[in-house]
């Protein structure tokens, strides 16, 4: 069977279990499915059945215009060389995701990260509030696109000062740039391919 | 009797002598110890194979704080390593060093902006050497090494002296960055 024929299979088995709201197929070795909220379980055991056995990444993407995190699952395939993109979309105000930890028990450490720097809860997911990456943190999740970053960084962690800025600007000095020119004809003259 | 040739030393003179000798010593083999927080760490392998032979200035690596001269800053901290590093330098023995690499050391570097990195190193442990570049190429890096060895012969390595003296200060820049310096994860609980 070629790779090829793996994405057909793979879209006949989605689409006969469940209500696909957007499909993509991004190359032959990956495709995205974007599912309804409360599909993503029983499509994610679907899969697992078939041989997605590992997942290989849970991740968010922060649509701030829409107001809404997208959910990211990525399963794996050790037969196939096919990846699966499971895209869900919530509600970013209180975003709640039940976990998957009885489909796949890799996803504790995801789960928890995305916890952190989205703030996404995963009830039935013990240790999802505990830190992992960040300690002690104090503000808004960091990687939501409403988190500035710069102003964080400058309250928080004094900057270097110069006296002296030793950067030359162009305007304080003449161009360079028709000799640069000069130089890099001269050379391409010089290069002839090895003819005399 | 009484040698003439000789005038009685006070025991300051005597120990700064014995200083001396052991600055001598102590420059012409110095322990490292490496700790790679960042890309500049990639330096330190053609700095210390058969490259540059790191070996010929009497540098080796030491595998605990405990017995290392030098600490290795190489890049970004985060905040997390941060108070690792804090840890391994009060660790470290006496007298110590930190030679600093890379601008993220010295002003944050490209990661000037970003919540999770702090901005100058030598506000929360003394810095001797810092060795300038994004990344610094291996040459500067050996330099920079040299150059910590002269400054030990001058007696003007004295970060870990100002760490003591003004102890306060950085304990209080390390708590307004970290707010916390004591580890608190699942694997110290």
């Amino acid at each position: 069977m070629n790779s090829m024929n793996n994405v057909t299979t793979i879209k006949e088995l989605v689409t006969k279990k469940i209500t696909v709201l957007k499909e993509e197929v991004i190359d032959q070795y990956q495709v995205s499915f974007e599912v309804k909220k409360d599909d993503v379980h029983h499509l994610l055991s679907v899969l697992k059945q078939a041989g997605w056995r590992q997942l290989s990444y849970l991740s968010a993407v922060d649509w701030i215009e829409d107001n809404e995190f997208e959910l990211v699952y990525i399963v794996f395939n050790w037969e196939k060389p096919v990846h699966i993109q499971i895209r869900c979309r919530i509600d970013r105000n209180a975003p709640t995701m039940d976990t998957i930890l009885p489909i796949y028990p890799g996803a504790k450490y995801y789960e928890r990260e995305a916890h952190e720097f989205f703030g996404i809860a995963f009830p039935g997911n013990d240790s999802h509030e505990k830190q992992l990456i960040l300690e002690n943190w104090d503000d808004i999740p960091p990687l939501r696109k409403d988190f500035d970053p710069k102003a964080y960084s400058d309250a928080r962690f004094p900057k270097r000062e110069y006296s002296n800025d030793h950067v030359e600007m162009n305007g304080q000095k003449e161009s360079k740039q028709a000799k640069r020119e000069e130089r890099r004809t001269h050379i391409l003259d010089l290069i002839k391919g090895g003819k005399k | 009797m009484k040698s003439t040739k000789f005038s009685e030393l006070t025991q300051e003179q005597i120990d700064r002598k014995w200083w001396e000798i052991g600055d001598f010593f102590r420059r012409n083999s110095l322990w490292m110890l490496m700790y790679c927080t960042g890309c500049c760490a990639i330096e330190l392998p053609p700095a210390m194979t058969s490259a540059y032979d790191m070996e010929r200035l009497g540098m080796g690596p030491m595998a605990t704080p405990r017995q290392a001269d030098v600490l290795l800053v190489t890049g970004y901290l985060s905040l997390k390593t941060l108070r690792r590093l804090i840890y391994t330098y009060e660790q470290m023995s006496e007298p110590k060093y930190i030679v600093g690499f890379g601008s993220c050391t010295i002003n944050g570097g490209i990661y000037h902006d970003s919540h999770a990195v702090i901005n100058q190193l030598d506000r929360y442990i003394p810095v001797d050497v810092y060795v300038a570049g994004c990344m610094p190429n291996t040459e500067s890096v050996m330099n920079g090494f040299v150059d910590l060895m002269t400054l030990i012969k001058n007696k003007q390595a004295n970060g870990w002296i100002k760490y003591k003296e003004n102890n306060d200060w950085y304990k209080q820049n390390q708590k307004e960055a970290l707010g916390e310096v004591k580890i608190k994860d699942e694997f110290h609980e």
